[in-house]
């Protein structure tokens, strides 16, 4: 291992272009043996291309990266694993059937299997680096920061150089993103170079050794000191000063927020849940005697930890999937597996949280899926009136803020913000709107745009309209919401009001404690 | 299947670049011609007698020209059922429907005794019905069950061709009455009344009606999926099935329109081959028509106007291909592969066009 403080990684005016986008331009940094390096940016920013340059899924267009003083130019994955440079992405590549032993004898095993001796290892290196694993549980059973570790073991087994962590918190609990911290930081003590990408700053301050900051594909800050200058990184990261910016923007990237304004007078039940359950197709219990309301004008969010019900959940209110048990009123009219069609037709708008699979058709244009769900209102003589629905589109790009270069181009070409604002833009636009069901609805999206996407949820709930925002950033409910709801294992745990005192008790919750 | 592989919903059409098919095509048939005089073919009366085969007559053209109506057919079918990412490839079983219902309708059914027109229009339209019902199969499984189209479509194909080889086998079910035992496996002519009348009389030019009912069809087709609300929802289902769900479009419903529509216009082009051409129903009947009509489609590259052009190109190249094996000796061996070269090498462009607009 070299010395600590010896730069490891040298980075040197990198340059990628997608097209006319430049994802990089003329990126510069260094990363030193035993050192945690943040690097924060937007969505958008460039940092998931630098990391993915690094880990040779890329090449770069400009620029030239040295790894321990000789040059470092990766053709691919193997390349970079072969150099010392390991990575652990968002998504995990392990085989759900097997045990964690045999994933990680999945990349490296020749010859024969010596599965003693790796479980072995992975005994070793889990106490090492207190990354609490069983060598023999099946992957399928185990929580997601415990597939994230055994992600981390399979990096750390090739005794890595430099280890990139690509948004590696997005999916824990807050448990246990300390714990994932706690393990970078012993990682860090052994000699490996860390990069740990985050738009989050509480995990900055926390941890972070040094801190560089993109925007657009240029570096814009660098800091020695990241947790004295948080403030000063923030401005780079969005340009804008946190200090009065709204509370949404604020927990987008993880400050602490403030409570939202008093809850707004509460309205008639619009929404009612009752002894809702659901069983997949292989028996398995997915929402258990689920019940709740929500009222006109009233914003309730749930909570917890991804994988917990709410995508259920909200495929059932959506019609996309059929409740087993009880079900759902909308003013009063019951569903128990109402179809999208009679749904839409009750008022009850939804925003899916996969928006690419459910919420729109790319390869069709903008104001077509503007239209989606409604194109029958332009039917004028058997064929759709085109003049009206590029019309209505453009009604709504201004009203929504949608930047596209007119309603004609494909929904495809929009960027993550503006294709969301584009399905928020559809589902609140619906005819006689009473329910709006939210899901993820912030995911991979820039700070702007969270904050319109909120902007426009909070003002839909001000004109009357009952919101069910299910979401995985607590900072951004709590911001938002009246009201929160914490789903644990397909049950609500509980269910208070959305503030910052409430927070310990939600983590609780979230983590399947009765509090 | 490369060929499947070339024609995805949502990729686009020919465009200026009408040079390189047109180029691929040229090459296909150079190609040909050296295997033809590899074959030990004199080649000048090898292109005699395709050319004489294709266009050499006033009857060579009316030929090819009703080959490519029925190949149009069944390729206009193809790209309706393709919007929805529905591939149909049954287009022989579809034909022979069409074929054993129109011949049922004309000798057995009382066509002939229809006022008029109507004499040889009702006998089409339930061809189309029956080519639609035996495409529909495949859409109600599809979404029943889940079977994958391109499966059922093919299977459903063999028990159609079959089914129609047993009728004529059979003097209970079409078979013509038997005088001694040579009479072919095949019905009776079908009544005057209820053949598609010439569309040019008094020349000797076989070409029948149904050319004016594929351009009146193929232009329909065109505003239907270019601007109706059905053609929305066969592209939004097409591309997305579950957000064309959540949008509360009927998915099943499309699907299984879809694929009637795309057997019916198999069916119709069944009806004119029997009505307008061969007036008896062969034990061959639909002798290759739907999986050449299927490659029409996959070529047209989803727009009418690509399948009209491919359905040209086919139907000249198998009528000068017919002529070259009878009068020229060419082996029929080589002629499929003439056409195979032809289908390679338009697929191979379009993948490099497809290709170099992407870079």
């Amino acid at each position: 291992m070299p010395e600590a403080g010896e730069t490891l990684l040298a980075i040197d005016g990198v340059g990628k272009r997608f097209g006319d986008l430049a994802a990089l331009d003329g990126v510069s940094l260094d990363i030193t043996a035993g050192e945690i390096h943040g690097l924060l940016g937007e969505n958008g920013a460039g940092k998931s291309t630098l990391c993915n340059i690094v880990f040779g899924v890329l090449r770069a267009d400009a620029g030239g990266m040295r790894l321990g003083g000789t040059p470092y130019r990766p053709t691919g994955p193997a390349g970079a694993l072969a150099a010392g440079v390991a990575m652990v992405h968002q998504h995990f590549s392990l085989v759900g059937d097997l045990s964690v032993v045999d994933n990680l004898l999945l990349g490296q095993a020749r010859g024969f299997l010596r599965r003693a001796e790796f479980a072995a290892e992975v005994v070793r290196l889990s106490e090492t680096f207190g990354l609490a694993l069983r060598p023999q549980a099946i992957v399928d059973d185990l929580s997601v920061g415990e597939r994230q570790r055994v992600e981390i073991v399979k990096c750390l087994m090739r005794r890595p150089r430099l280890l990139v962590l690509d948004e590696p918190t997005a999916v824990l609990l807050p448990a246990e993103i300390e714990g994932l911290l706690q393990v970078c930081e012993r990682v860090a003590a052994s000699g490996c170079g860390i990069v740990l990408v985050t738009h989050k700053l509480a995990e900055i301050r926390r941890t972070a050794h040094r801190v560089t900051v993109l925007r657009h594909g240029r570096v814009v800050a660098r800091s020695d000191a990241p947790a004295d200058e948080i403030d000063r990184l923030v401005r780079a990261m969005i340009q804008r000063d946190l200090v009065g910016a709204a509370p949404t923007l604020r927990a987008a990237v993880g400050s602490a927020s403030a409570a939202p304004a008093a809850a707004t007078a509460v309205g008639d039940v619009v929404l009612r849940v009752e002894g809702l359950g659901l069983r997949d197709a292989s028996g398995v219990r997915r929402l258990d005697n689920i019940g709740f309301s929500v009222h006109r004008g009233e914003i309730v969010g749930i909570a917890g930890v991804e994988g917990n019900g709410q995508s259920e959940l909200v495929a059932v209110l959506a019609g996309a999937t059929a409740a087993t048990e009880g079900g759902f009123r909308v003013d009063d009219q019951p569903f128990a597996n109402g179809s999208p069609k009679a749904l839409t037709a009750a008022g009850v708008g939804v925003v899916p949280e996969d928006r690419h699979r459910e919420g729109c058709v790319p390869a069709m244009s903008l104001a077509l899926n503007l239209a989606l769900s409604t194109l029958q209102r332009f039917r004028r003589w058997g064929l759709v009136d085109r003049v009206a629905l590029a019309g209505e589109a453009r009604d709504r790009m201004r009203a929504f803020d949608i930047r596209a270069a007119g309603p004609e181009v494909p929904f495809a070409s929009l960027s993550g913000g503006n294709q969301q604002k584009a399905v928020l833009a559809r589902e609140l636009s619906l005819p006689g709107l009473r329910l709006l069901v939210a899901a993820q609805p912030t995911r991979g999206l820039d700070v702007g745009a969270v904050e319109a996407i909120y902007a426009q949820i909070r003002a839909a709930a001000e004109r009357g309209v009952a919101v069910l925002l299910a979401s995985s950033e607590l900072d951004e409910l709590l911001a938002v919401a009246d009201r929160l709801l914490v789903m644990y294992r397909g049950r609500v745990m509980g269910e208070c009001a959305a503030t910052a005192e409430s927070r310990p008790r939600i983590g609780a919750w979230m983590a399947g404690h009765a509090a | 299947m490369t060929v499947l592989a070339v024609a995805r919903p949502g990729m686009r059409p020919w465009r200026s670049e009408l040079w390189v098919p047109v180029g691929a095509v040229v090459v296909a048939l150079l190609g040909g011609l050296a295997l033809v005089a590899a074959a030990g073919v004199a080649l000048p009366a090898a292109v005699a007698a395709f050319a004489d085969g294709a266009w050499g007559s006033a009857y060579a053209i009316g030929a090819s020209l009703n080959r490519a109506v029925a190949l149009g057919f069944v390729g206009l079918g193809f790209i309706v059922a393709h919007r929805a990412n529905l591939t149909n490839v049954g287009g022989e079983g579809q034909i022979a429907a069409g074929g054993i219902v129109s011949t049922a309708l004309c000798l057995y059914g009382g066509a002939a005794s229809l006022p008029g027109p109507l004499a040889w229009i009702v006998p089409l339209t339930a061809a189309a019905i029956a080519g639609g019902v035996w495409g529909s199969i495949a859409g109600v499984l599809k979404v029943r069950i889940g079977t994958n189209e391109v499966i059922s479509t093919l299977l459903l194909s063999f028990i159609g061709v079959w089914a129609l080889y047993g009728c004529v086998q059979s003097t209970r079910v079409l078979r013509q009455p038997m005088t001694d035992s040579a009479t072919l496996p095949e019905s009776l002519e079908v009544p005057l009344a209820t053949q598609v009348p010439a569309l040019v009389s008094g020349l000797d030019m076989p070409l029948h009606a149904g050319a004016v009912v594929l351009l009146a069809l193929a232009a329909l087709v065109a505003v239907v999926l270019a601007r109706s609300l059905f053609g929305l929802r066969l592209r939004a289902v097409g591309l997305n099935p579950p957000a064309a769900r959540r949008a509360g479009m009927p998915i099943g419903a499309t699907v299984v329109i879809a694929m009637f529509i795309a057997g019916a216009f198999a069916g119709l082009a069944g009806g004119f081959m029997l009505q307008g051409e061969q007036l008896a129903l062969k034990a061959r009947f639909p002798s290759g028509y739907g999986i050449d009509g299927l490659v029409v489609g996959l070529l047209a590259r989803g727009t009418v106007k690509g399948v009209l052009a491919s359905a040209l190109l086919f139907g000249f190249l198998r009528s000068g291909g017919i002529a070259m094996e009878l009068s020229a000796g060419v082996p029929s061996a080589i002629v499929l592969v003439i056409q195979g070269l032809v289908i390679l090498l338009l697929a191979g462009s379009a993948w490099w066009l497809h290709r170099s607009r992407r870079a």
